[in-house]
């Protein structure tokens, strides 16, 4: 792939141009004022302390689940069950917080974690193995295997699991298994920092060692697919590379899942909801598929997401509106021709070489 | 033997409300997967038409103008998926994935922005589609059998005759299976393969218009969020379950629709806990995958490996 070029920079703004005449226009027909309505969304994305730790918050989750979609699509496998990886890697982490007493805080947390992060990466060796073995698309496995999540961990949250005899939902986790909550009334919490960790440490395991180099090889693009042709040339087991990369993308599902429980939500009831997941496809996609541009995305998203709630709240607009923007920036970021089309004006060309310069 | 009571004639009426939808994206995921194209964004056009038609019947109080509308999204989502991959070079995943995360965000938007309701959307002005009903078999024991059920059930039955004489017996069948097999061959021998693929993309989606509106308007006249349930997935399983040929396909939603009536009967015969209920068409399509998945393990092994 490509490295982050001036080229998809002025593709973004230009997208988030388009979207933000879009949501205007959206906003005009169903009668509302779009400044207020902006003035609304960035009080309530960046207006105090506590919204810009709520943003923080919201973005703890994308920042891990996009970082799943990058591992995953870089090494080919279109993996877009984050989400299931994210319930089992949740309900497992409460399961976990409540049921080993007597540790301390930091095995406790420790053990949590690993916990959901194997569980995580469990629910991703169905496909991984079924398309690397028989090839069989993992794009369905994986979506069909979303809605089995939603479904197990709600019969889990209702019988195995049940603690509370009126509401499904387990016991609270032990005061030991809390990741800490810094404000008082905000759930920002330190599973964030462990959010930006992974992250670093992903970009320097994909991009500055020789692993990283034999996991990327396996279809190395926004569109590279296993298995790759390349990868074999280069006498590198694409297979290997795909199993492990599928295993790590639902690893990280899970902790994204186990992070929320322990962090914000602290039980698991059958109510909880995830989106996480698809949410970190789209973002990884802006981020262009590199561990810290998706980090970066992950905070845009976060920012948008506490902002549409904020606005959700105050006024009649619904939150839907920010993913429907989204989902049209995608079509903007996804469409090769037209950032190959932009070569064709000699001002882009130069651009690009000063910014390019200016890098190395 | 109190399981075999739930073989009968009511479930045989089930499984082909059921295999309805199912076998409508199937077709259409059939035909896409035959020209090439992985449409994943089925799921979204499905929804968007179910939304559509919802929607539209309401306001004009007329179920025909709701079907229509409903189909018309269909293609239009299909429209701005073909614009996607084949116009702008967009990859086909990327853009089918956004296309439904759009659709399923957009519907929600506008059920609280026009209805100002949150989860579901009900009302006695929409008009749903009424089931046809055969004069001739009127009294006669076949008239549980075969009448009373709504158009898009008698349709798959007549698409499924008509696609694989298409499929088989026609140019356009021949062209449209060369373009997915080889498409420099097909190129080669005077095909217009992107035409190819925006005629079966199209027609893709005004399939999955069809079962939108059969979800929203026919099989009930509500609107759900997200009612389309993996629908769309398990249409493209089931195209490739029937490798990718008409009646494979039908005879894959066929089973798809058996698992799914079984499921809401035994629920009733021995109050299992729904959501392992609700589980099973999606535990059946793992199990189908896995079932695809030994087949072509099996295949690739008699056949010498190739690089593709």
């Amino acid at each position: 792939m490509e490295k982050f070029s001036f080229k998809d920079v002025l593709i973004l703004i230009a997208g988030l141009f388009i979207t933000s005449i879009f949501a205007w226009s959206i906003l005009r027909a169903t009668g509302h004022i779009p400044s207020e309505i902006g003035k609304l969304f960035l009080k309530g994305a960046f207006g105090d302390k506590r919204n810009i730790s709520n943003t923080l918050n919201a973005a703890t989750p994308l920042i891990l689940t996009a970082l799943a979609t990058v591992v995953a699509f870089r090494v080919g496998m279109f993996n877009i069950g984050v989400n299931g990886s994210m319930y089992v890697g949740a309900l497992y982490a409460a399961w976990a917080g409540y049921r080993f007493t007597g540790l301390g805080h930091y095995a406790h947390v420790s053990l949590c974690l690993a916990i959901s992060v194997t569980v995580g990466a469990l629910w991703m060796l169905l496909p991984a193995v079924l398309r690397v073995y028989a090839g069989v698309s993992e794009i369905i496995t994986t979506i069909m295997l979303n809605f089995v999540a939603v479904l197990f961990v709600s019969y889990m949250a209702n019988g195995p699991f049940r603690a509370d005899p009126i509401a499904p939902s387990t016991p609270r986790i032990l005061e030991t298994a809390e990741l800490k909550q810094y404000f008082p009334n905000s759930q920002f919490h330190s599973g964030f920092f462990i959010a930006v960790f992974v992250s670093i440490l992903f970009y320097f395991l994909l991009n500055k060692t020789t692993f990283g180099y034999e996991l990327r090889s396996g279809g190395d693009g926004l569109v590279g697919n296993y298995p790759s042709r390349y990868s074999s040339y280069l006498g590198i087991p694409s297979n290997r590379s795909a199993i492990i990369g599928m295993l790590m993308s639902g690893g990280l599902g899970g902790l994204a899942g186990g992070v929320e429980v322990l962090g914000s939500v602290r039980n698991f009831y059958q109510e909880l909801q995830f989106v996480q997941g698809f949410d970190g496809i789209l973002i990884a996609i802006i981020g262009k598929l590199e561990p810290i541009g998706g980090m970066i995305a992950a905070l845009g998203y976060g920012a948008l997401k506490n902002g549409g709630l904020y606005v959700d709240y105050k006024t009649d607009v619904s939150r839907e509106i920010v993913v429907i923007l989204m989902s049209i920036l995608i079509f903007f970021v996804s469409a090769q021709k037209i950032v190959r089309g932009l070569e064709k004006y000699e001002i882009v060309r130069r651009l690009e070489s000063i910014f390019s310069r200016k890098i190395k | 033997m109190e399981w075999l009571e739930i073989f009968d004639i009511s479930l045989f009426r089930s499984v082909l409300r059921n295999m309805t939808p199912i076998a409508l994206i199937g077709f259409g995921a059939a035909m896409c997967s035959s020209a090439g194209v992985l449409n994943i964004g089925l799921e979204g056009k499905m929804l968007n038409a179910a939304f559509v038609g919802v929607a539209t019947s309401f306001y004009t109080g007329s179920a025909l103008i709701g079907f229509i509308c409903g189909v018309s999204a269909g293609i239009l989502t299909s429209i701005l998926f073909g614009l996607l991959s084949f116009k702008l070079g967009a990859d086909e995943v990327l853009a089918g994935l956004a296309i439904n995360i759009f659709a399923l965000a957009g519907t929600r938007y506008l059920l609280e922005t026009l209805f100002q309701r949150r989860g579901f959307f009900s009302d006695p002005s929409i008009q749903g589609i009424d089931p046809i009903h055969f004069k001739f078999l009127e009294g006669s024991k076949f008239e549980l059998i075969f009448s009373g059920y709504t158009p898009s059930v008698y349709f798959i039955f007549f698409l499924a005759v008509i696609l694989y004489f298409v499929y088989y017996h026609t140019r356009l069948g021949t062209s449209i299976r060369a373009t997915g097999e080889n498409p420099e061959a097909a190129e080669d021998a005077g095909i217009n393969t992107i035409r190819i693929k925006w005629f079966t993309v199209i027609f893709a989606g005004f399939l999955a218009g069809i079962a939108g509106t059969f979800l929203s308007l026919e099989n009930m006249t509500l609107f759900t969020e997200g009612m389309s349930a993996g629908k769309g997935f398990i249409g493209l399983v089931a195209s490739a379950f029937g490798n990718s040929t008409p009646l494979g396909t039908f005879g894959a939603s066929a089973f798809f629709g058996l698992g799914d009536a079984i499921g809401i009967r035994l629920q009733g015969v021995y109050e299992l806990d729904s959501r392992l209920v609700l589980m099973i068409p999606y535990a059946l399509t793992v199990g189908i995958l896995v079932l695809i998945g030994i087949r072509q393990r099996y295949k690739i092994r008699r056949v010498p490996i190739q690089n593709n």
